[in-house]
C-alpha cells in the first residue's frame, strides 16, 4: 500500500512539470528578405479548410516567380472573412463580421519591407468600400426592405478614424416595391458613383428581383454624400454584382461599366438583357448610347463575372458559363474598349481544374499586365496576364491556401 | 453449482407460476438499523436466488415472502454503508425476524467523488468507460451541473461569460452536440434554453454518469462519442432540501427540492430553482469612440447589459413500488429564462438592448416496472412534449460602445438584425427500454427513442415572411439491441447494434408569379438509415484492478437546428449527412481496500477516435448567414488519468489530467489533388491539455455532536492553445494558459434536520480568464450559501 502511494506521488511530480513547462517552442517563421525596391507586394492567403480558418498576410518582392508559404509565416488575421484595401503605404484589413462591428487593422510597410501594425479602429461590417480621395468610404447595406436605411462612414486614412457618417434610404432609390442594393462605390472625378441592383429584400429571396432589365447608378456629391441624380440604362441589367465593383475610370476620365446580367427571382435567372459593357463619358453623367459591347455575343455566350482595369483601355475579364447568380468565373479574356474587341487568354488553367479565382487583384495599369490569383486542384499561383500577347504565365506559388488579395504597397521612408 | 442454483431458481419460478397459492411460504420480517441504532429507510434487501428485492420503510422495517425449505442469500446494501450478505434458511431453524446493523463505510457522503459505493461502484465496474460524480457531495456548493462536470477528467466546459451564458461542453475530443446529455435516461436536447446544464443547480443531481465513448444501449439516442446522464431522484423516502445563495455581481440562486413519499407508495415531488445575476463584472477591453471608431485601449469597464435570470419548476406526482408499477409519475417541467446579450462572438462587438427569452412547458410521463409479465422482464417508458418557445428581441436601431454610450439611427433597424422572431419546435419524445434477464449472468436490452419535431415560427415585425419557411418537420427513430454477460467476480461483456433512422420534410417556398405576396411550395424530403455497432469487455486482473476495453461504430444524426437553421444566424441545409466515428477505449481502474485508512483510487483511460463528416459551420454564398456542412475528418488520440488519495475521513486529494491530440485527418480538401497543408495539423481552438488538482480537509464533531466542517481548494488548469491552425503564420493569436483557483468552506450541523453554511471564492487569484478567445470571464468573486435539508 505504502509503495503504491509513493508511486502515485512520483507520478504526480512527473505530470506537474509537464503542465507548467510546455511553453510554445515554435520559432517565428522566416520573413521573406526584402530587396532594394521601394515597394513590396502583400499577398493574403486563407487556408483551404473547413474550420478555424484565418487569413495570413504575406509579403513578397516578386509576383512572377518563387514560392511563399503560410506555413510558419505570415501575420494571422482574426476572424474568418476579411477584406483588404490599400492606399499609398497603408494596408487596411477589414473584418466581415456578419452585420456586427469589428476592428479594422491598419498596417504599413516599414523601410525594411516588413508590415508593421499601425493601429486598430472600429468599423461596421460593410458591403462596399473604396478609397475616395484620401478617405476610405465604407457603406453598410441592409438587405431587408423593412430596414432600408444604409449607413456610410468616411474614414480619414491619415487620422485613422471615422470623420463623418450618414444614412441613405435604399427604398427611396426605387419607385416600385423593391429596394436598391449598392453593388459597390467608385470615385469618379469629385463624385461617388454607386451602381445598384434592385432587390426584393424579403420573402426568403432577399437578393431576388422582379426588375431585372435595367441598370442604375446613384451619383453622390463628395464628401457630403448628397444624392445628386440617378442615371439609368435600359440596354443592360444591373451593374456589378453583390460585393463586386462594376465600374472603372480610365485615363481620359470616361467611366466603363459592366453588367453580368445574372439577376434572379426565386433562384431562376430572369434578365432578358445580355451581359455587356457600357460607357459614361467624362463629365457627362449619362450613359453613352453610342457605346455598347455585348460580351455574350463577342465571346460566344459567356457572361462577365468580374474585371480589372489594366490601363490603355484594356481590361482583364473573368467570365463564366453557364450563367448563374452565385456561380464562378473561370475563363479569362482581354477586352479592349477602344477596339471593342475581346481576346481569349491562353496559358490559364482550364475551368475544370480551377477551384477559385481571386477577386482582389493587382495591375500596375501599364496597359500590359495584371496579376491574378488562381487556385486549381494542384495549388495556388499568381498568374501574370500579358495583355500584349494574350497569354498567362504561372508565377508566384502560394502554398497553404487560396489567394484572397494581391496589393502593392510603398515602403515608408 | 451454478446450474444447481439456476435449477432451483427456475424451479421456484415455475412453481410460483404453476402452483400459485399452493406453494407453501414463510414470511421473513426484519429491521435495518445504523450503528447508532437509528432505523434506516430505503435500504435495499436483495434476494439473490430470486433476483428480486424490497426496500426498508421509514421505521427500517421490511418483509419478504419466501418459499419454504430453501436457503437464500440476502444482500443488504445502502449507499455509504458497507453492504452485508447473509445466508438464511427457510427450512428447519427458520427465524422469522432479522435485525441488521449497517456500518458506515469509511468514505462518508461529504467526500467529493464516491469511489467505493455500491451503486456507483457497480456502475464503474461495468465494461463501459464511465465516470461517476456523486452529486450529493457537491450539494453544499453553488455549482451548477456544468461546473460540476468541469472537474471530471476529459470534460471541459467553455462558457461565453457569467451566469446563464452560452456554453459548450467537450468530452474526450468531441464537443457540442456530438455529446448527448440525458436526465434520468431521457435525452435533454429538446428542452430549450430554459433548461440547460449551466442553469440547473447541482442539487438536482443525485449522481452524474459520464460515459466517455461507448454508451450503453439503455441510454438511447445518437451520441457520436460519449454521453452524460444526470440521475435525479430515487423516491426512497420523503426529504426536503432548500438552499439559497447570494454572491458577487448581484447573483441570487435558490433551489427547493421536496419529495413526499406517502403511505401506499404515493409520491409527490416539487423541484424548483431560480438563478438571477447582473453579470456586471469588470472586463478589460479596448473601447471604441462611438463616433470616430478610435479605440481607447486597455480600459476596465463593467459589463452593462448581461442580466440573466431563469425560473424553473419541475413537479411530479405518482406512485412508487406498487404492483402495477415500480414508478409511475405524471409531471411537468415549467420554466422561463431571460438573457441580455452583451457581446457577439468577439468582445469588440458590444450590444446594449438585444436580448433573448425562452420558455419550457413540458408535460412528462415516466413508467418503470421490474418484472412485467414475468420476473425476467423490466420495462421503462418515458415520454415528454415540449411546448416551449424561444424568442430573439432586437428592435432598437442603435450602436453601443463599452462605455454604455450609444447613438440611435433613423428608421427601423436592430443592433444586429432587426427581429422579434419567435418559434416553437413542438418537440416530442418517447424513450422505451426493455430489459430481459436470460439468467443470472446474461441479459438483453432493447431501447427505442422516437423524436418528433415541427417548427412553427413567426415574426410580428415581418408577418409576410412566416409562410415562406413552414412547415419544417422531422422524425427520428433510434433503436438499439444489446446483450450483456456478466460474471460478477471476473469479467463482463456487452455487444450491441444500433439502428438510426431520420426523416425530414421541408418546404422550400418561392414566389411563383413575381406578384407581391404570392407563394408556392416545393416539397423537399430527406431520409436515411444507418447501422452502428459496438462491444465492450472488462476483466478483473486482481480483486481491485480492472481493465476495460470497448469499441463502437457510432453515428450522430444532424440536429433539427442544423437541418433547418435557426432563422436568425443559421440557414437550412437539408442535405446534411450524419457524423460518424469509430471509437476505441482502453482503461485501467485500481482502488485500494476500503478498510484501509490510507486509500488510493487510480484510473487511466486511453482513447482513439477516427471521425468522419464532422458537421461544421461556414458562411453561405452571399455571406448573410452560416450554414452547416459535412466538412472534415478528425483523428483523436488521448489519455486521461484520475488519481485520488484518502487519509482517514479527513484528508482527500485528487488530480485529473487530460491530454487529447486532435488532428486534422482531411487529406484532400474540397477538390484539391495535393495533400492539404493542414493534414495532420492540430485542430485549432480546442484545449488539448487540461486538468485539475483538488484537496479537502474535513473534521467531524467540531463543536456539536455530528457536525462537520470542511474546507476545500480546487485548481483548474487549461494549457495555452492556438485560436487558428498551429502550423500557419508566424505572428499568431492564442488563448493563453488559464489557472483558476476555487476555495470553499462549509459547516454542517443538526441531526435529522441539517443546516449547512458555505462560503466560496472562485477565481481566487483574480486572473484574466477566457474560455473562448477574448470573451472574458468573471474575476475574483464570492458566494455565500445557506442550506437546510433533512433526509
Amino acid at each position: 500500500m505504502k509503495t503504491k502511494i509513493k508511486f502515485s506521488a512520483w507520478a504526480m511530480c512527473a505530470i506537474l512539470p509537464v503542465i507548467y513547462s510546455c511553453e510554445s517552442n515554435e520559432a517565428p517563421g522566416p520573413e521573406n528578405p526584402s530587396n532594394g525596391l521601394d515597394y513590396r507586394y502583400v499577398v493574403t492567403s486563407t487556408p483551404i479548410a473547413s474550420d478555424g480558418v484565418a487569413d495570413y498576410l504575406l509579403t513578397v518582392d516578386d509576383l512572377t516567380d518563387g514560392t511563399v508559404s503560410t506555413q510558419g509565416n505570415g501575420i494571422e488575421q482574426d476572424g474568418t472573412y476579411r477584406y483588404y484595401v490599400s492606399h499609398q503605404n497603408k494596408f487596411f484589413s477589414l473584418l466581415y463580421g456578419q452585420g456586427n462591428p469589428g476592428a479594422v487593422t491598419t498596417y504599413t510597410l516599414d523601410a525594411t519591407g516588413n508590415l508593421q501594425k499601425l493601429s486598430d479602429f472600429q468599423a461596421e461590417t460593410v458591403q462596399a468600400f473604396a478609397i475616395v480621395k484620401d478617405d476610405l468610404l465604407m457603406v453598410r447595406i441592409p438587405r431587408n426592405i423593412d430596414t432600408p436605411m444604409a449607413s456610410w462612414y468616411r474614414m480619414d486614412t491619415e487620422l485613422l478614424q471615422i470623420v463623418d457618417e450618414g444614412q441613405i434610404d435604399l427604398k427611396a432609390l426605387k419607385s416600385d416595391d423593391e429596394m436598391g442594393f449598392f453593388t459597390w462605390v467608385t470615385q469618379v472625378g469629385n463624385k461617388v458613383y454607386a451602381p445598384f441592383m434592385s432587390a426584393k429584400g424579403c420573402c426568403g429571396d432577399a437578393f431576388g428581383t422582379n426588375d431585372p432589365d435595367r441598370a442604375w447608378i446613384a451619383i453622390y456629391s463628395y464628401p457630403s454624400m448628397e444624392l445628386e441624380k440617378i442615371i439609368t440604362d435600359d440596354r443592360i441589367s444591373s451593374i456589378g454584382r453583390y460585393f463586386m465593383e462594376g465600374l472603372a475610370v480610365v485615363e481620359s476620365g470616361d467611366v466603363y461599366a459592366f453588367s453580368p446580367a445574372n439577376t434572379s427571382s426565386n433562384s431562376e435567372l430572369n434578365s432578358t438583357k445580355p451581359s455587356a459593357i457600357v460607357r459614361i463619358r467624362a463629365g457627362q453623367e449619362e450613359f453613352d448610347q453610342d457605346f455598347f459591347m455585348d460580351v455574350e455575343e463577342l465571346t460566344g455566350g459567356y457572361y462577365l463575372h468580374s474585371w480589372i482595369y489594366i490601363g490603355s483601355g484594356k481590361f482583364v475579364l473573368t467570365l463564366g458559363k453557364p450563367k448563374a447568380t452565385w456561380g464562378p468565373g473561370e475563363y479569362f479574356a482581354i477586352a479592349d474598349v477602344n477596339a471593342k474587341s475581346i481576346q481569349w487568354v491562353t496559358g490559364v488553367p482550364s475551368a475544370d481544374e480551377i477551384t477559385s479565382v481571386t477577386t482582389n487583384n493587382y495591375s500596375p495599369k501599364d496597359g500590359k499586365s495584371a496579376y491574378i490569383g488562381i487556385t486549381t486542384t494542384e495549388g495556388s499561383h499568381v498568374y501574370h496576364i500579358d495583355a500584349e500577347n494574350n497569354t498567362a504565365i504561372k508565377g508566384l506559388e502560394v502554398q497553404g491556401g487560396t489567394i484572397t488579395a494581391i496589393r502593392r504597397l510603398e515602403k515608408s521612408n | 453449482m451454478q446450474i444447481k442454483k439456476l435449477c432451483i431458481a427456475l424451479a421456484i419460478y415455475s412453481l410460483n407460476i404453476l402452483a400459485g397459492q399452493a406453494q407453501s411460504t414463510v414470511i421473513l420480517e426484519g429491521r435495518i438499523l445504523d450503528s447508532k441504532s437509528y432505523p434506516m429507510e430505503g435500504v435495499g434487501i436483495y434476494v439473490k436466488e430470486l433476483g428480486t428485492g424490497v426496500l426498508s420503510n421509514q421505521e427500517g422495517l421490511f418483509s419478504l415472502v419466501l418459499p419454504e425449505d430453501l436457503i437464500y442469500s440476502l444482500k443488504i446494501s445502502h449507499l455509504g454503508y458497507r453492504s452485508q450478505e447473509l445466508s438464511i434458511s427457510t427450512g428447519t431453524g427458520f427465524s422469522p425476524f432479522l435485525e441488521v446493523v449497517l456500518e458506515e463505510s469509511e468514505m462518508s457522503l461529504q467526500e467529493v467523488v464516491v469511489n467505493g459505493k455500491n451503486q456507483v461502484r457497480e456502475l464503474r465496474e461495468t465494461a463501459f468507460p464511465v465516470d461517476v460524480v456523486d452529486g450529493k457531495s457537491l450539494h453544499h456548493t453553488t455549482l451548477d451541473l456544468a461546473h460540476a462536470l468541469d472537474r471530471v477528467s476529459g470534460v471541459r466546459i467553455r462558457e461565453n461569460g457569467g451566469v446563464g451564458s452560452g456554453m459548450n461542453l467537450s468530452l474526450n475530443g468531441f464537443s457540442g452536440r456530438q455529446v448527448k446529455v440525458f436526465m434520468d435516461g431521457i435525452p435533454m436536447d429538446n428542452m430549450g434554453s430554459s433548461f440547460q446544464l449551466n442553469n440547473i443547480p447541482v442539487n438536482l443531481a443525485k449522481h452524474i454518469e459520464i460515459y466517455k465513448g461507448v454508451v450503453p444501449v439503455g441510454l438511447g439516442a445518437d451520441a457520436l462519442g460519449g454521453a452524460i446522464n444526470i440521475v435525479t431522484q430515487t423516491y426512497e423516502k420523503s426529504h426536503l432540501d432548500i438552499s439559497y445563495s447570494f454572491g458577487s455581481f448581484n447573483t441570487h440562486r435558490t433551489a427547493v427540492n421536496a419529495v413526499h413519499v406517502g403511505k401506499g407508495g404515493f409520491v409527490a415531488q416539487v423541484n424548483a430553482f431560480q438563478n438571477y445575476s447582473d453579470n456586471n463584472y469588470w472586463v478589460n477591453v479596448d473601447v471604441a469612440d462611438i463616433n470616430t471608431g478610435q479605440y481607447f485601449p486597455d480600459q476596465w469597464v463593467k459589463r452593462f447589459h448581461d442580466t440573466y435570470h431563469n425560473e424553473t419548476l419541475i413537479a411530479q406526482v405518482g406512485w412508487v413500488n406498487k404492483p402495477f408499477a415500480d414508478k409511475l409519475l405524471f409531471g411537468a417541467t415549467l420554466g422561463k429564462n431571460y438573457a441580455e446579450i452583451q457581446t457577439g462572438a468577439r468582445m469588440v462587438t458590444v450590444f446594449g438592448s438585444w436580448h433573448r427569452r425562452g420558455t419550457i412547458v413540458m408535460p412528462t410521463l415516466r413508467y418503470e416496472k421490474k418484472g412485467l409479465f414475468s420476473s425476467r422482464l423490466d420495462l421503462s417508458f418515458n415520454a415528454n412534449y415540449n411546448l416551449g418557445s424561444e424568442q430573439n428581441i432586437d428592435t432598437l436601431n442603435r450602436r453601443y460602445n463599452w462605455f454604455g454610450q450609444y447613438k440611435t439611427y433613423d428608421g427601423p433597424g436592430g443592433e444586429r438584425s432587426r427581429t422579434l422572431y419567435k418559434f416553437r419546435n413542438n418537440n416530442g419524445l418517447t424513450n422505451t427500454t426493455l430489459h430481459y434477464h436470460l439468467d443470472e449472468k446474461q441479459s438483453l436490452t432493447f431501447n427505442h427513442v422516437f423524436n418528433t419535431f415541427n417548427r412553427e415560427g413567426s415574426d410580428e415585425l415581418f408577418p409576410d415572411d412566416a409562410r415562406y419557411d413552414q412547415p419544417r418537420t422531422n422524425t427520428k427513430n433510434i433503436m438499439g439491441l444489446g446483450y450483456q454477460l456478466r460474471d460478477h467476480e471476473k469479467w463482463g461483456a456487452s455487444v450491441f447494434l444500433k439502428s438510426y433512422n431520420q426523416g425530414t420534410h421541408y418546404t422550400q417556398s418561392y414566389n411563383p408569379s413575381g406578384q407581391w405576396g404570392d407563394v408556392a411550395y416545393l416539397d423537399m424530403d430527406n431520409s436515411f438509415s444507418k447501422l452502428g455497432y459496438g462491444a465492450a469487455l472488462t476483466h478483473f486482473l486482481k480483486e481491485r484492478l480492472q481493465i476495460k476495453g470497448s469499441f463502437e461504430r457510432s453515428y450522430r444524426l444532424p440536429e433539427t437546428e442544423e437541418l433547418f437553421g435557426d432563422l436568425i444566424n443559421l440557414s437550412a441545409n437539408i442535405d446534411l449527412r450524419p457524423e460518424s466515428s469509430y471509437n476505441y477505449n482502453l482503461g485501467l481502474n485500481y482502488w485500494s481496500d476500503s478498510k484501509q485508512s490510507k486509500r488510493l483510487n487510480l484510473s487511466g483511460n486511453f482513447f482513439y477516435r477516427d471521425s468522419r463528416d464532422f458537421i461544421r459551420a461556414r458562411l453561405n454564398n452571399n455571406q448573410v448567414m452560416q450554414v452547416m456542412e459535412n466538412l472534415g475528418n478528425v483523428l483523436t488520440k488521448g489519455v486521461e488519468a484520475d488519481l485520488r488519495l484518502f487519509l482517514k475521513d479527513q484528508w482527500q486529494a485528487g488530480l485529473t489530467m487530460t491530454y487529447q491530440d486532435l488532428r486534422n485527418n482531411t487529406k484532400y480538401e474540397g477538390g484539391q489533388q495535393t495533400v492539404s497543408i493542414l493534414y495532420k495539423d492540430r485542430i485549432p481552438n480546442m484545449p488539448y491539455l487540461f486538468g485539475n488538482v483538488d484537496a479537502s480537509y474535513g473534521l467531524d464533531n467540531v463543536k456539536l455532536q455530528g457536525d462537520r466542517w470542511n474546507i476545500g481548494v480546487n485548481l483548474l488548469y487549461v494549457h495555452e492553445f492556438y485560436l487558428y491552425w498551429p502550423s500557419l503564420g508566424s505572428d499568431k493569436l492564442t488563448v493563453p494558459k488559464q489557472i483558476s483557483i476555487e476555495m470553499e468552506s462549509s459547516y454542517t450541523f443538526g441531526k435529522r434536520s441539517r443546516y449547512q453554511f458555505t462560503i466560496e471564492c472562485r477565481n481566487l487569484m483574480d486572473s484574466l480568464l477566457y474560455d473562448n478567445f477574448s470573451l472574458q470571464k468573471p474575476g475574483r468573486n464570492f458566494t455565500g450559501k445557506v442550506r437546510y435539508f433533512f433526509l
